[in-house]
Formats: structure tokens, sequence, C-alpha cells
């Protein structure tokens, strides 16, 4: 009844399921055509998992008729152990990559998967060889950066270059999941897309470079070391050598098996013994002067722990301040800085030419490094002359950044660094059930959980009123905590009010109202934002929601999508 | 209040009932926290979506362990979302489910939408499910409505956008990453869309959105099938009947899908029903109508078999 028309999706489906006969698969294919309208390349997938389901096959592709004439197995640990006619091998490998492609073989359309493959995966660092491969049967196992031992395979030779066939009868089995992105060694990637720690290659110019010294915590003496920053046309990165470094400013260099390690947020390249260092030779790569823009940093560009950051900004606040450290009185001068993209801190430990009573005014900043606090940035100055007083700003003398408010699309507040004076446009999709009133600790302002704070115990607690959403762009979501002032507006309610009326109709009354007002709305807030590795969350002190009119929109989307 | 190894919290689509119900695919992590995926055949890799229309059903179901499980149907322009509601739920969204069954109960259909995580139900016989879990939901106006028809529309053509984009491309990773046309949040879903579902055709969700744009823009007229959508009391007159054959039809399909020659037992028809949201009783009583009417027999006790 079938007349052949589901041939080879039966093939296919015998080679998952090696015991089933053809009609049955077939009675299968035709069922879910007829009364499903569904095609066998849809349900092909359905009729397997069933047929699985229904005797729970091992996911290998060992059949039980290929065992009985079994082979001697040839195991060996190295490619270069391997011959052209070797069949049956058995050999541990990692998977260096995988890539599936449609070919037509002997009239019909397979799915294969080929990459290419390195032995010696358990050394870290040894000699390795890496051969392509191809999978005739793609398995879900082999994936890049998982080591495998693969049983039953054999070597394949096309004028002279020798590579592995994973056959239908072959087993896969992953010894280890793949969790390293895996690099050709020797091959330089771009700085923008070095991983945050492991072994890289890299090939850039050295663009800042200078002699530094580690001292030991137990103070027994200090590491003479070399910090400096090199870049290539995607990003630059700070470096710390370990070993003498006598490249110039203007070098370049390639470095293959530098280690990056994160401090704080910002990745650094550290070389050591067994890094290589040599000069390298390109005469189209981008000269010192072009690359160290790239230095050059916007406020919305700092990130906790960055080093070597130049960057313009206006200094909108400057105060001196006293602290005492082991009895001994000591300044710090600290204050307010913006720039088109933002705001945040900068503290000085040197006295800066800056008249508080004339500001704002606006400086360039050279080799500054940032620390972080409660996810605002703080720019810190150590030596005067990092400091350069400008005649003439470079944005408009008129713009007042000490009250800008950035718009910036939430996927990008959610990945980026945390930023203040920011707003943005998303979707509530959670209104938290402690929207309203809480209690906050007398001591340090966190909200207290069954009248306790963590670290000063039970309290009385003040009052405060706040909402908690959560908000979503369709690429990322955010918390979003509204302050008093913020959620009393957006609500169109007075303490008292809100007071009246959650006294009466209780708490769980009041979220279900707010979410009948604002869940799947676009809303509007302002304010700053914190990111960590928790994600991101906006602190606002002003959210309002975005009016639309569906009809104009609908008609505008049909017009953009020009389908009629 | 959360536990700290976590995964980040999952984005939310907006997203039409057809190409949710579509979906027969699912990713999970083998990582305790690792979301959990369905992937549509327009390469969305959906966790959590944003969906609302018109709840045509809400009803309390028993469970074998005597715990309470709501289920429950929302229709919109391209068809129907499957919920439940459990006793993991939050307990507002308890209150608002039992709140809700009181109306449906007194014939008071209402617009709702929900925010809701995506999830994956494959029975004994191998069919694949999709339904929903709502962690928060609302009675909405018209007005929100058509706002979030708007955005489910725009966020359908996207998706089929990118998905051209791709038939152009070899269906890999670097093809699609390196591709203008496609959102970096698709990149992945596609590579898995395209190498599961093949060749897909999408003139249905092409139907689906110029209805779906029609009613947002208020040219019901044009909106072409009854489709009980802000047209309340229309809706609400042939929900009985639809109901009734909307169970018919089920019943039927199950039983002509699961009849290896013998029949389907009993059980079996009732589970996978259950699994569409109809409850045991009323698909009993559906195969007795069924029997009576002579639509379906039973050759011995318990199995039931289409009457050829």
């Amino acid at each position: 009844m079938s007349d052949g028309q589901f041939d080879t999706y039966i093939t296919a489906v015998q080679k998952e399921c090696p015991d089933v006969d053809s009609e049955t698969i077939a009675a299968a294919f035709l069922k879910y055509q007829e009364d499903f309208k569904i095609p066998p390349q849809d349900s092909m997938r359905s009729i397997i998992r069933s047929l699985n389901s229904s005797k729970s096959v091992p996911s290998t592709r060992s059949s039980g008729s290929s065992s009985s004439k079994s082979r001697a197995t040839k195991k060996v640990e190295r490619l270069s152990e391997l011959k052209a006619d070797d069949k049956e091998i058995e050999i541990e490998v990692e998977i260096i990559s995988h890539n599936l492609r449609e070919q037509t073989i002997r009239g019909e359309q397979k799915q294969i998967a080929f990459g290419l493959l390195e032995d010696n995966p358990w050394a870290e660092n040894g000699d390795k060889n890496r051969w392509e491969y191809k999978d005739w049967a793609p398995s879900p196992n082999l994936a890049p950066g998982s080591i495998v031992r693969l049983e039953g395979v054999s070597v394949n030779e096309y004028q002279g270059k020798m590579s592995l066939n994973i056959n239908q009868s072959s087993r896969v089995v992953v010894i280890r999941e793949g969790t390293r992105a895996v690099v050709a060694p020797g091959e330089a990637q771009d700085i923008a897309t070095l991983p945050s720690d492991g072994y890289v290659c890299v090939v850039g110019r050295v663009i800042s470079s200078r002699e530094d010294q580690i001292h030991k915590k137990d103070g027994s003496g200090s590491i003479d070391i070399v910090r400096g920053r090199l870049a290539d046309e995607s990003g630059t990165i700070g470096f710390l050598s370990w070993e003498s470094f006598e490249h110039e400013v203007g070098a370049l260099l390639k470095i293959d098996g530098a280690q990056v390690r994160t401090f704080r947020d910002t990745p650094e390249l550290n070389f050591g013994r067994t890094t290589k260092v040599e000069l390298f030779h390109d005469k189209n790569f981008a000269d010192t002067e072009t690359l160290s823009v790239q230095t050059v940093l916007t406020i919305s560009d700092l990130r906790d722990g960055s080093r070597d950051v130049d960057a313009v900004v206006q200094i909108t606040e400057w105060a001196k301040r006293t602290f005492t450290r082991d009895g001994v009185e000591k300044y710090l001068w600290s204050g307010q800085i913006a720039d088109p993209t933002g705001r945040c801190r900068m503290s000085a430990w040197e006295d800066l030419p800056i008249d508080e009573n004339n500001l704002p005014i606006t400086v360039r900043l050279k080799g500054v490094r940032v620390r972080a606090w409660q996810g605002i940035p703080d720019i810190t100055v150590d030596n005067a002359d990092q400091v350069e007083i400008l005649e003439t700003s470079p944005w408009d003398e008129d713009i007042d950044f000490s009250t800008q408010t950035v718009e910036v699309v939430l996927n990008e507040l959610a990945t980026g660094a945390s930023r203040v004076g920011v707003s943005t446009e998303a979707i509530v999709v959670s209104i938290r059930e402690d929207s309203g009133f809480i209690q906050r600790c007398t001591e340090c302002r966190r909200v207290l959980r069954d009248g306790h704070c963590a670290t000063h115990d039970a309290n009385a607690g003040n009052t405060d009123v706040r909402m908690r959403l959560v908000i979503d762009d369709g690429l990322a979501s955010m918390s979003l905590l509204i302050n008093k002032e913020g959620s009393l507006d957006l609500l169109a309610m007075t303490e008292d009010d809100l007071s009246t009326e959650i006294s009466s109709n209780g708490q769980s009354d009041f979220v279900q109202t707010l979410r009948s007002k604002m869940l799947g709305r676009n809303i509007r807030a302002s304010g700053r934002t914190i990111v960590d590795e928790q994600g991101g969350m906006m602190l606002a002190d002003s959210a309002e929601l975005v009016e639309e009119d569906a009809e104009m929109k609908a008609t505008e989307i049909r017009a953009q999508w020009g389908v009629n | 209040m959360q536990a700290s190894p976590r995964a980040k919290r999952q984005p939310a689509w907006h997203m039409l009932a057809s190409e949710f119900r579509d979906a027969t695919l699912n990713e999970k992590g083998s990582g305790e926290f690792d979301p959990s995926f369905v992937i549509t055949k327009l390469g969305a890799k959906v966790n959590r979506v944003i969906v609302a229309g018109l709840l045509e059903r809400l009803e309390i179901r028993e469970t074998a362990n005597g715990s309470t499980m709501y289920q429950g149907q929302l229709r919109d322009p391209s068809g129907q979302h499957y919920f439940s509601v459990g006793d993991y739920a939050s307990e507002s969204m308890r209150e608002l489910t039992v709140a809700l069954t009181e109306k449906i109960e007194a014939g008071e259909p209402e617009l709702i939408l929900m925010v809701a995580k995506a999830r994956w139900y494959q029975t004994e016989e191998g069919a694949v499910y999709t339904s929903l879990r709502p962690e928060e939901a609302c009675i909405i106006d018209g007005k929100t409505y058509a706002n979030w028809i708007t955005r489910a529309c725009q966020g359908t053509i996207d998706r089929m956008n990118a998905f051209s984009a791709s038939l152009e491309l070899e269906p890999t990773q670097q093809a699609y990453a390196s591709s203008d046309s496609i959102p970096a949040n698709l990149v992945d879903g596609l590579v898995t869309s395209r190498n599961h579902y093949g060749e897909i055709d999408l003139e249905q969700y092409k139907l689906n959105v110029m209805q779906a744009l029609d009613i947002a823009e208020g040219k019901m007229a044009n909106a072409t099938t009854a489709v009980p959508t802000l047209n309340l009391s229309a809706a609400d007159e042939d929900e009985g009947g639809s109901e009734g054959s909307d169970l018919e039809e089920c019943a039927l399909s199950i039983i002509r899908q699961l009849d290896q020659g013998d029949g389907v037992d009993f059980d079996a028809v009732l589970s996978n029903a259950n699994a569409r949201g109809f409850s045991r009783q009323d698909s009993e009583a559906m195969l007795d109508e069924l029997s009576e009417r002579g639509v379906i027999h039973e050759p011995r006790f318990g199995w039931f078999k289409i009457v050829e």
C-alpha cells in the first residue's frame, strides 16, 4: 500500500531501530501522513522515538548481526600508529570541530558530519596530531570539545592524506562532555574574542609597558614584573609578564601560550615561562597611534578592574575628604563625573588643580584605573599628572550631564557594565508579591524579613514603599526596583491612598490589581543599573507605562512586512 | 530566596498559539539548573512566553495523587494554548485560577494575558504535545490584547524572515551567526529547528499573522473565519458546540492514530485526551456518545475502534 514512497525514510528509521520490520514502519508513516497530514520528514523522529521507547534500545549503533562476525580490534593511542588500510580501530580522541552537511550518495540525500579530531586528548600541552574525520551517520555524541572513545572506525587514505571514517557500525562513547573552547594552537585569536580564562595565542602591538613590582603579602620580598597593554584591531587587553619582557611600545608580537586570567570583570594576559613571545612581521598591522585610540573609553565602557584607561570626562562635583587610617589622617578627593554616555564617580589620591566653585570642567584622563563600589564604576587617579584640564570640551557646552539620562536598550544594559543615569523601555513580565510597603533596617536600609535584618537582627524598621518587577525585551531580562517616589507616581497614589487600599483589599489583591494594569505592557524606567553574575538590576527613581496605539502599529507592521 | 547556582532568567517570547502548538522538539541541558526549551519550527528556543487570548475552558481535574490541578485553554487568533495550574504554582496564580474557574462556570469568558513556562509532553505512543504553566496572569481589556497581538505578530514576522534567510544558508551555527538577516537569539534555535523539522510551510503562519493584524486593526470582518476573540458574546454562544466537536475530533483522532488493528484501550484514549486538556469524565461521556451514534464500536470490552 505504501508503493515504496517511504523507502528512503524506512531505511533511515531502520538504522535506528534495526529490529523493526519495514511494513510496521511504513504503516506508521502512512498513518501520520493520512490521518495527521504530517509528511514523513516530520513524522520520522516521532516514529523512531515511539519504536525505541517501546523496547529501550541502547543508543549505540552496534547491532546484533554485525557483532557475530566481529574482527579483531586494533587499539591505538596515537594517530601516527595507524596505517592506511587499518580497520576496526579503537582510539580516544578530542573532537575539535564538528559540522553537518547534506550529501547526495547514490542518488540519496544523506546527512553526514565531518570535522577535525585530535589524538592524545588527556595531555594538557603534549604533542598532538590532528586528522579529519567523517561520520557517515552523524552521532549525537560528537560535539566540539568533547573527548570520545571511537570503536570500530577505519582509516581512509585519499591522495596520500589520511583521515578517519566513523562508520554506521562504529560506536561513539563520550568520556568527557565538550566544555573547553577549542582553538587551533598557534592560530592567533582576536583580542576582543578571547575567552575569560585559558591558554591563548594572540598577535598584537604593545601600546604600553612599564616595570612594576609585586610585594608578597607575607613580606618575604617582591617580584619584578612588567605590566602593559597589547592591542589589535579588535580591541586591547592588559598583560602581566612574570618573565623579563624587553619589547618596547610599538613592537608587534606573536604570543603563544599566554594564559588569560580574569581579575574582577577584566581579563588579563599572563606571560610565564612556557609562553612563547616572538616578533611578528605584518606590514599591514595597524600602527600604535591607531590602536591607542581604543584605550579611550566612555563611561558606559568602564568595567571594574579596568586599567590603562584613557577618557575625556566632565567633572560636575568635586570635594576633599578626610579619613583616618592606622591613626594617620589622610586625604582623598572625590566627586561626580559625566560624559555623553552616562555618569560615575572619580577619586584622586593627589590634589588636582580643580576649583570646586568653578564646575563643571572638562578633563582628559590618561592611564587611570577603575574600581567599582556597589556596582558604580569609580575612576581612580593615582597621580596628578594623569589628569589634564582641557580649555574646551568636545561636546556642546550647554549639556548638563549631571542630570541627563541616556536611553539604552535593555539587552545592552543587562549584558554591559553597571551604569548610572540610564533609561530603558521593556515589557513587564512579572510583578513580585512584595511590591508595596516594606520595612527597612534602621541601620543598613536592607529590607527586613519577618522583622529581622540579616546583619542587625530584629529591629522595628522604617516603612518604605517600593515596587519590584521584572522587565524583558525578548532578548534579556532585568529586575526593576522602583523607589518610593517613582512607585507612587506610577500608581498615581499618595502613600495614604496606598495604605488604605492595601489594608482594605489585602496585599495579594493589590498585587493582582497591579498585574492587570501592568503585566505584558511596555514600561519606561530611569535610574541606575547594577550588573553582576546573578544578572542585572535597575534601581529606578521614575517609571511610566508607555501608551501604544495597536491599530496604528498593526497597520505599520503590515506595511513593513509587505505581504498582503 | 534564590538558589545561588542558578542560570539567568530566560527572556519571554511573544508568540501566537499556532507556532507554539506546532513545536515537537525540546532541549534540556544536563545540569540541574539548566533551563529546558521547546524549539519551534521558526527557530525560537522557548523557555518562557507571553501569550494572551480568550479563556475558553478552565476546569479542575482529579489527579492520581490527590493534588489539585486545573487545566485550561486559551484561544488567540491562530489557535489554542493548553495550560495547567497545579499546587506548584504561586499562591496568587492559584487564587486567580479559582476566581477564573468560577467566571467560566458562570459563563463569563475573559481575555487573559499570561507569562508562562513552556512545557513539553510525550505520550507513550510518541506523540509530542506542548503546553504552558503560567507563572503570572491577569485579566486584560481589548486594548491590551490588541497591543499584545501586534507584538506577537511582529515577533512571528521577524522569525519568519530569519527562517527564510536561513534557507539560503548551510544549516550550521557558523553560517547563521555570520548572517546579517538572522538575529543572534535565533541562531541556535534555527540550526536545531532546520535539522529537525526539515522543510516547513510558512503559509499557515502568514495567514495567522494577517488575521491577527486584522483583529488588532479592528477589521473584524476581514478576520475571515469566526475567531472568537474580541467578540465575547458570540464566542460564548458557540462555546458548548465547539467544545463538544473539539473533543469528538480529538477522541476520534486518538483512536485512529493508536489503533494497531485491535482497537485502542479505554485508558489510552482517556489519557491522551487528557493530555490535550479534556477531562476523563468528558472523554468517557464522549466515548459513550460515539458508541451510541455508531461512529465507534467496542470489539472487545474496553477496546474501541472506528466503524469503517
